[in-house]
């Protein structure tokens, strides 16, 4: 067992260190944010300096940790325009990763994945998108919620309805996964304002009114649809966990400097106690989130996934992340309330919300364990 | 709850439906109006520390009954009132503090320097009789009169010759302009000379009406949760069905009628400064965490400002920061416990 970061990690960590201090500042931040602007500028500074090379996974998670550490908002909005892409690399057809994914990658074009719906988000398999096949087409009705890149991508992985389920307890059944092009016909897309953070990301609902979409454009086989997402879960709440470490860790990077800065000394000339226990609590959880999201991740890119163990990373690498915030602005008072940390504050939240609550990681997690299913 | 207390419940719930269930986002979003300032005072909201200059005690329970049912709805409305009255509570001249309990003026207090982070590179100085510099955080800061503190210790009321020169950012009580002030007036004139002993003084009278805001707080975002788990469905079940959620809310519930039947028993009598931090430390810690389960709850509508969750979640740490100094208020209590210097190493 060897808990070194590779060289080729250390290198993308670097590389994420310099585009931030290059791109990201205060300015930028904190207008993507009040203005709820999507920081479209970087994606593109972001394609132009490879920021993100998706041949090695290990790199694009440090690069999105090392990004969030620096600032939430504007670390996932350069990191969310290919959101979806391991649907269409692992079930989309030679044609789809041709027309489709080699965009994204080349920095073409930006993707979404439309899942959650008004009616809900945890309960996937309730989902009530339909699409109905006439000849050499789909016909798509209903509508998606909260989906992220909505008003800027291009297309997107949506999940429908192709089938009614066999029976009541298998309604995971019946779905398949579309590429819908955001160009469509009866596609509409309308932004959600007054998001508590991560207001740098655009959120849209979508709504499909009778949206043809060729046959060829469905990913996979038809049917299959629920299983082609949960898997994409699996990977995608790894690279949430990387979010959750990235904000974490910029949360103690700030608290450790008010504290190196305070006049929070003792009679002794030391940092008080309090201080001193809150930077150990916040840290050893770090550390911890973050040795389960690698644990997790070299599962997963070994092609071993383990689902509990990827769960668990979410959950805690979430949690962490909003205990880290809430522990730094408590401490540094009026001094974070006045800087980025209020955003980290509110940025942290959505991360025990998307890509599944933990309440819903907790339900995976005690599932797949009850079945003797992963972990350890 | 005596009579007296029931009608003026019901008169703030009234008020709420009336002026702020329809428009508490607006309110977040453009601010408190002039007309909401009038009608808060119209129903003298704004002037519960002002009867006390008129020989009679602040009736704190009456007080706290207006700033909790408040918050329940706006946060921003019940600080409004808290700030308003903390200057009614401090200025002693009689045409400002008409003018301000009659909500044709506003006022607010600067309590910049007791808040836990504080460290502040701006100077305000009184030079030839003439008040410059500036102050940071200054919630309120469009008010009309501002009492603040001077770098050489006196407490002034500053009536004119001031302006907002840089918003700070607004996690909180976003209804409230939040900004540095820059001074330059001779305008203004002395409170008391031993500003921050004035300051304290008036601070720590206060925190049963902020334990009061907490609470509301508490109450409006555990209210909310509560209705969204009986209508909302996942896997079939209403969310009050699953016991994780039906249990946390439950048990935010459970710990809530117990601080407020101590809150009650307490603005009823004349409780000790130990009683009111007690009050206070847990009060601002049970709003944190009920405001979080209840945007939790929500799920994604609860990161949506549509569904008035998410600013009780930055409400509570708006009012944790600028009306609480957990490490001072921990140590004063402290010494108090072990009575003897305490908390300090
Ligand atoms: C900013 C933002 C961006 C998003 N981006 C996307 C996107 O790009 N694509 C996409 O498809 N979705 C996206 N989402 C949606 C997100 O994934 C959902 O909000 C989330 O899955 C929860 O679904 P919901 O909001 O419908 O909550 P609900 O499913 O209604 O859940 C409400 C609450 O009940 C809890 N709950 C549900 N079932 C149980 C149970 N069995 N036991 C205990 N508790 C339970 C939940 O954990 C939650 O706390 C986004 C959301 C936001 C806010």
């Amino acid at each position: 067992m060897d808990f070194e970061i590779t060289e080729d990690m250390k290198d993308a960590i670097s590389k994420a260190r310099a585009f931030a201090n290059k791109y990201f500042n205060e300015e930028l931040a904190a207008k993507s944010d009040s203005m709820e602007k999507f920081p479209m500028e970087l994606v593109e500074l972001s394609r132009k300096e490879n920021l993100l090379d998706y041949s090695n996974p290990w790199k694009v998670l440090v690069t999105i940790e090392e990004l969030c550490r620096r600032d939430p908002g504007l670390g996932i909005s350069v990191t969310i325009p290919a959101f979806g892409s391991e649907v269409l690399m692992l079930f989309g057809s030679d044609k789809l990763k041709e027309k489709y994914l080699n965009q994204v990658v080349a920095g073409k074009a930006i993707m979404g994945l439309g899942v959650t719906e008004p009616g809900g988000g945890s309960d996937v398999a309730n989902i009530k998108t339909e699409a109905r096949r006439e000849g050499d087409h789909y016909v798509l009705n209903g509508g998606k919620m909260f989906i992220s890149n909505g008003q800027i991508a291009d297309f997107f992985i949506v999940l429908a309805r192709t089938s009614p389920p066999p029976s009541p307890d298998k309604k995971h059944r019946g779905m398949s996964v579309f590429v819908v092009e955001s160009k469509s016909k009866g596609f509409t897309a309308n932004k959600l304002h007054g998001k508590l953070g991560v207001r740098a990301t655009n959120t849209a609902e979508l709504i499909f009114d009778n949206v043809e979409v060729p046959a060829e454009n469905l990913v996979g086989e038809e049917g299959k649809g629920f299983y082609y997402i949960m898997t994409f879960f699996n990977i995608s709440r790894i690279y949430v966990a990387a979010q959750g470490l990235g904000i974490a860790q910029g949360a103690l990077d700030r608290l450790m400097d008010f504290a190196s800065k305070s006049n929070n000394i003792n009679d002794a000339g030391e940092l008080k106690e309090g201080i001193q226990f809150a930077i150990a609590e916040v840290a050893t959880r770090i550390e911890a989130a973050r040795n389960l999201t690698y644990k997790a991740a070299s599962f997963l890119f070994n092609f071993n996934p383990n689902p509990v163990v990827t769960s668990m990373a979410k959950y805690y690498a979430a949690e962490t992340a909003v205990y880290a915030a809430k522990t730094a602005m408590e401490i540094t008072g009026v001094t974070g309330l006045s800087t980025e940390l209020e955003r980290f504050y509110r940025d942290s939240k959505i991360l025990e919300i998307w890509e599944g609550t933990s309440e819903v990681e907790k339900l995976i997690i005690s599932r797949m364990m009850m079945k003797n299913q992963g972990g350890n | 709850m005596e009579e007296e207390y029931e009608i003026l419940e019901n008169t703030v719930k009234d008020f709420n439906a009336k002026y702020i269930e329809n428009n508490a986002l607006k309110i977040e979003n453009e601010g408190i109006t002039e007309s909401l300032l009038k009608s808060l005072s119209e129903q003298g909201f704004l002037s519960m520390a002002y009867q006390v200059g008129a020989g009679k005690n602040l009736d704190m329970k009456a007080y706290s009954i207006i700033l909790e049912n408040l918050a329940k709805v706006s946060p921003s409305v019940a600080v409004k009132v808290l700030i308003t009255n903390a200057f009614l509570s401090v200025v002693n001249e009689e045409e400002v503090l008409s003018e301000v309990s009659q909500g044709s003026k506003s006022g607010t207090v600067v309590f910049s320097e007791l808040l836990g982070g504080y460290n502040s590179k701006e100077r305000l100085k009184i030079e030839n009789g003439r008040l410059e510099g500036k102050k940071e955080f200054v919630l309120g800061s469009n008010s009309d009169y501002i009492v603040t503190i001077v770098d050489s210790g006196e407490l002034v009321l500053v009536k004119s010759g001031f302006k907002s020169v840089a918003s700070h950012k607004k996690l909180g009580f976003r209804g409230l302009e939040f900004s540095t002030v820059s001074f330059d007036t001779k305008d203004f004139s002395m409170i008391g000379k031993e500003g921050i002993d004035i300051l304290r003084k008036t601070y720590d009278e206060m925190s049963i009406p902020i334990s009061a805001v907490a609470l509301g707080i508490s109450e409006g975002s555990l209210a909310k949760a509560i209705e969204y788990g009986k209508v909302r469905m996942a896997f079939n079940h209403y969310l009050k069905d699953f016991q994780p959620i039906a249990f946390n809310l439950t048990t935010n519930m459970a710990e809530l009628s117990i601080l407020k039947q101590y809150f009650r028993d307490i603005t009823s009598s004349n409780p000790a400064g130990r009683e009111s931090l007690y009050l206070k430390i847990r009060a601002i810690e049970i709003a944190k965490e009920v405001s979080k389960n209840s945007l939790q709850t929500h799920g994604g509508y609860g990161y949506l400002e549509d569904f008035g969750v998410e600013k009780f979640y930055r409400d509570s740490m708006a009012l944790s920061i600028l009306f609480y100094n957990e490490e001072k208020e921990m140590e004063k209590l402290a010494e108090m416990i072990f009575e003897s210097r305490a908390g300090f190493v």
